[in-house]
C-alpha cells in the first residue's frame, strides 16, 4: 500500500506586515520604549494625587476629569516616538536599504504606521488599566470603555501622523525629537488637556476635540447628539458651542484622516528617489 | 489492491514558473548590465558624466576611481536609489526608468556604510532581507542561519549594534545575499576592515563569482580590484576613462613592470643607463638619485630577467635588485597623472 503525503507549502508573509515586526520589535528593544510607556504613568499618577477633591453635586473627583487629558497626553507622546523612528530610518540609510528591496514606500509607511499604532494601543491600554483598574476613574459604563479606546487610538494615529511630519524636515533623530516636544506640549497645554483653557484657541488644536469626546463621551456619558462644550469643566465656566458631539468625533477623525496623509505625502515628497 | 491516498494537508502549491524564465538556447546572451550615457548632476557637480557600461553575466565587474570618481552615484542609479538626469540603462534587460519594481527583485545590495537594524539580531537582519524578497518565514530564517554561518557570525543572539565592526560588515554583506540575487551590487565591501576579514570577504566573493551571479563591485582599492575583478572600469571625475580586464589595463596604460637596481657607485649606474638606452624592453628609465635606477620593462617576466641579466654581466656594481609588478595603480597615474589615494 502506498501513501502520498502531500505538504503544504508555506506561504510568504505580507510585506507591510514584516515591515510592521520589524520596526516593532526595534521600538520594544529600545529603553526609550520603557520611558514612553511609564513616563505618562508618572505623571497620571502625580496628577491623580493633585486632585484627590471631590466636585460638589457630581459625585465625581477632579480627577475624573483630569484623566481625559493624560490619555491624550499619552498617545500625544507618539508624535515623538514616530518622529524619531522615520527620521532615523532616513538617517541611518534603513529606508535606503528598504528602497532597494521588493517592498514599496506604500508597504514601509503602512509598516511604520501600523508598528506605532500597536505601541499606541500598549499604551493607551497601560493608561486605561491604569486609570480604570487602579486608580478607580469614573466611567460613564463598561461599552463607554470600548469608545474611549477608539478615541485614544483615533488621537494616537494622528499622533504618528504628525511625528512623520516632523521626520520630513528633521535631519537628524536627535532634532525631530526636540522638535516633537516643541511642537507637541504646548499643543496639548493649548488644548485644555492638562488645566483649564476658556480660549477659542483650543478649536485649532486636534487634541481638544479628543479629550473632549473622550471626556463628554466616556466620563459623562453624553450622548453622541449632545452638544459639545468649550472645556472640561462643565458647569459655570465652561459654554456648550453649536457642534454636537458626533460632528466633534468627525473633526477628530477628519483631523486624523488630514494629518496623516500630510505626513506620508510630505514624507515621501522629501525622500522620493 | 486498493491504493490509499493519504492528503495530510488541504492546501496543494503548484510550481508556476514563468515561462519567460526558461532559457532559449538559441537566444544570443545579452549583457546582464547595458548604461549608456548616464549622467547625474548634484547643484553644479556632475558627479556621474555620461557613463557607458556593459557588464556581461556572471562576470565580476569592478568600478575602480578614487573617492568622489562617481562610483557610488552610478551604483546607486544602477540599483534604482537614484533617477538619472540623462541616458538609459537595462539591467537583466529591464528598463532602469520603467521597471524599477522588477529591478529589485532581481539584484542584491551591500551599501558602502554597515546598514542594519541595529537592535535585531544578525538573523532577524538576514531574515527580513529573505522575507521582502517572498521567501517564507522558516525558510528566510533557515537560509539566514546557514549563510551567517559561513560568515562566522551564526548564532549570536545579541542585537546588531554589539556586533565588532568586521562583523557588521560581514553582516551587510550577508543581507545583500540572502536571496540569491542575479546581480549583486558590492559598494566597496571591505572599506576599514582589518586584513583578515578582508581577505575572508574577497573568499567569499570568489566563492560568489562561481554561482552564476553578476557581481559589480566598486572600489578604490587596486589590490581588490586586481584580485577580484574579470573587468574593470576606472572612473575618475564622474568619467570611464579606461576599462578592460585587470591584465588589458596594464598592458595597454601601465608603465611596464618595474626594476629597481641601486648601484655600487656612479660609474656602473651610468653604464646601465648607457646599456639600456635604446631597449626595445624599456619603456622609461628614472634616475632616482644616489645610484638608483627605476626601469619601467615591458614584455613581462621573461624581459625583466634578460635586462636584469644582462644588468649584472655588462655593467657591474649591482648592490641591490628589486622587482615589482606593474600594477592598477600606476595605471591610474598613467591615465591621470595622480595617484589613486591623492
Amino acid at each position: 500500500m502506498s501513501q502520498i503525503t502531500l505538504q503544504v507549502e508555506e506561504k510568504p508573509s505580507n510585506k507591510a506586515l514584516i515591515v510592521t515586526r520589524l520596526f516593532f520589535k526595534e521600538t520594544m528593544r529600545k529603553w526609550q520604549a520603557f520611558i514612553w510607556l511609564v513616563f505618562p504613568i508618572m505623571i497620571t499618577v502625580m496628577v491623580c494625587l493633585a486632585n484627590s477633591e471631590p466636585i460638589p453635586g457630581t459625585g465625581m473627583h477632579a480627577f475624573d476629569y483630569a484623566f481625559p487629558g493624560m490619555v491624550v497626553y499619552a498617545g500625544g507622546m507618539l508624535v515623538i516616538r514616530s518622529a524619531t523612528s522615520f527620521a532615523s530610518g532616513k538617517k541611518s540609510g534603513l529606508l535606503d536599504r528598504f528602497d532597494t528591496l521588493p517592498i514599496g514606500r506604500g508597504n514601509i509607511f503602512l509598516g511604520g504606521v501600523l508598528s506605532d499604532t500597536i505601541f499606541g494601543a500598549l499604551s493607551i491600554g497601560v493608561m486605561f488599566t491604569l486609570g480604570y483598574a487602579a486608580l478607580g476613574v469614573h466611567v460613564a459604563s463598561a461599552g463607554a470603555l470600548l469608545v474611549g479606546f477608539a478615541i485614544g487610538m483615533l488621537f494616537s494615529i494622528q499622533s504618528i501622523g504628525i511625528g512623520i511630519l516632523i521626520a520630513a524636515f528633521a535631519k537628524t533623530p536627535e532634532a525631530a525629537s526636540t522638535v516633537s516636544m516643541v511642537i507637541i506640549m504646548p499643543m496639548l497645554f493649548a488644548s485644555g488637556s492638562f488645566f483649564i483653557f476658556e480660549s477659542s484657541i483650543v478649536y485649532f488644536m486636534p487634541a481638544y476635540w479628543a479629550k473632549q469626546v473622550f471626556f463628554q463621551l466616556v466620563t459623562l456619558g453624553n450622548g453622541l447628539g449632545d452638544p459639545m462644550y468649550s472645556s472640561t469643566l462643565i458647569g459655570s465656566g465652561a459654554t456648550a458651542i453649536a457642534i454636537p458631539l458626533w460632528g466633534g468625533l468627525l473633526i477628530l477623525v477628519a483631523f486624523t484622516v488630514a494629518l496623516l496623509i500630510a505626513g506620508i505625502v510630505t514624507f515621501q515628497k522629501k525622500t522620493a528617489l | 489492491m486498493m491504493q490509499q491516498v493519504n492528503i495530510t494537508e488541504t492546501e496543494i502549491v503548484l510550481d508556476t514558473k514563468d515561462a519567460s524564465n526558461s532559457t532559449d538556447i538559441n537566444q544570443v546572451p545579452c549583457p546582464e548590465i547595458i548604461a549608456k550615457g548616464l549622467e547625474k548632476r548634484f547643484g553644479q557637480l556632475r558627479a556621474v558624466d555620461g557613463v557607458d557600461l556593459e557588464i556581461p553575466a556572471g562576470e565580476l565587474f569592478s568600478l575602480l576611481g578614487p573617492n568622489g570618481a562617481g562610483k557610488s552615484t552610478t551604483i546607486r542609479m544602477l540599483t534604482t536609489l537614484l533617477v538619472p538626469d540623462a541616458g538609459e540603462a537595462t539591467i537583466a534587460g529591464l528598463d532602469l526608468r520603467k521597471q524599477r519594481a522588477e529591478i529589485r527583485r532581481k539584484i542584491g545590495v551591500c551599501p558602502q556604510d554597515v546598514v542594519v537594524a541595529e537592535l535585531l539580531t544578525p538573523e532577524e537582519n538576514v531574515a527580513f532581507v529573505a522575507e521582502s524578497h517572498g521567501i517564507p518565514r522558516k525558510e528566510a530564517m533557515r537560509r539566514a542561519v546557514a549563510l551567517l554561518e559561513q560568515f562566522g557570525i551564526a548564532g549570536r543572539k545579541t542585537a546588531a549594534k554589539n556586533l565588532s565592526g568586521g562583523m557588521k560588515r560581514r553582516l551587510n554583506l550577508a543581507m545583500a545575499l540572502v536571496h540569491e540575487p542575479e546581480i549583486i551590487f558590492l559598494d566597496e565591501p571591505s572599506a576599514g576592515l582589518d586584513p583578515q576579514a578582508r581577505r575572508v570577504v574577497w573568499d567569499f566573493i570568489r566563492d560568489l563569482k562561481g554561482k552564476d551571479s553578476t557581481i559589480i563591485l566598486t572600489t578604490h582599492d587596486m589590490e581588490e580590484a586586481d584580485a577580484l575583478s574579470d573587468h574593470i572600469a576606472i572612473l575618475d571625475s564622474g568619467k570611464v576613462i579606461a576599462s578592460g580586464t585587470p591584465l588589458e589595463l596594464k598592458e595597454k596604460f601601465g608603465i611596464g613592470d618595474v626594476l629597481e637596481i641601486q648601484f655600487a657607485g656612479h660609474d656602473a649606474a651610468e653604464a646601465a643607463k648607457a646599456l639600456l638606452k635604446g631597449n626595445a624592453s624599456v619603456s622609461g628609465i628614472t634616475d632616482n638619485g644616489n645610484q638608483r635606477l627605476l626601469i619601467s620593462v615591458v614584455g613581462g617576466l621573461e624581459a625583466v630577467e634578460a635586462l636584469q641579466r644582462a644588468i649584472m654581466t655588462e655593467a657591474g656594481g649591482v648592490r641591490n635588485l628589486n622587482y615589482r609588478q606593474n600594477t592598477l595603480e600606476d595605471v591610474f597615474l598613467q591615465l591621470t597623472g595622480r595617484r589613486l589615494r591623492d
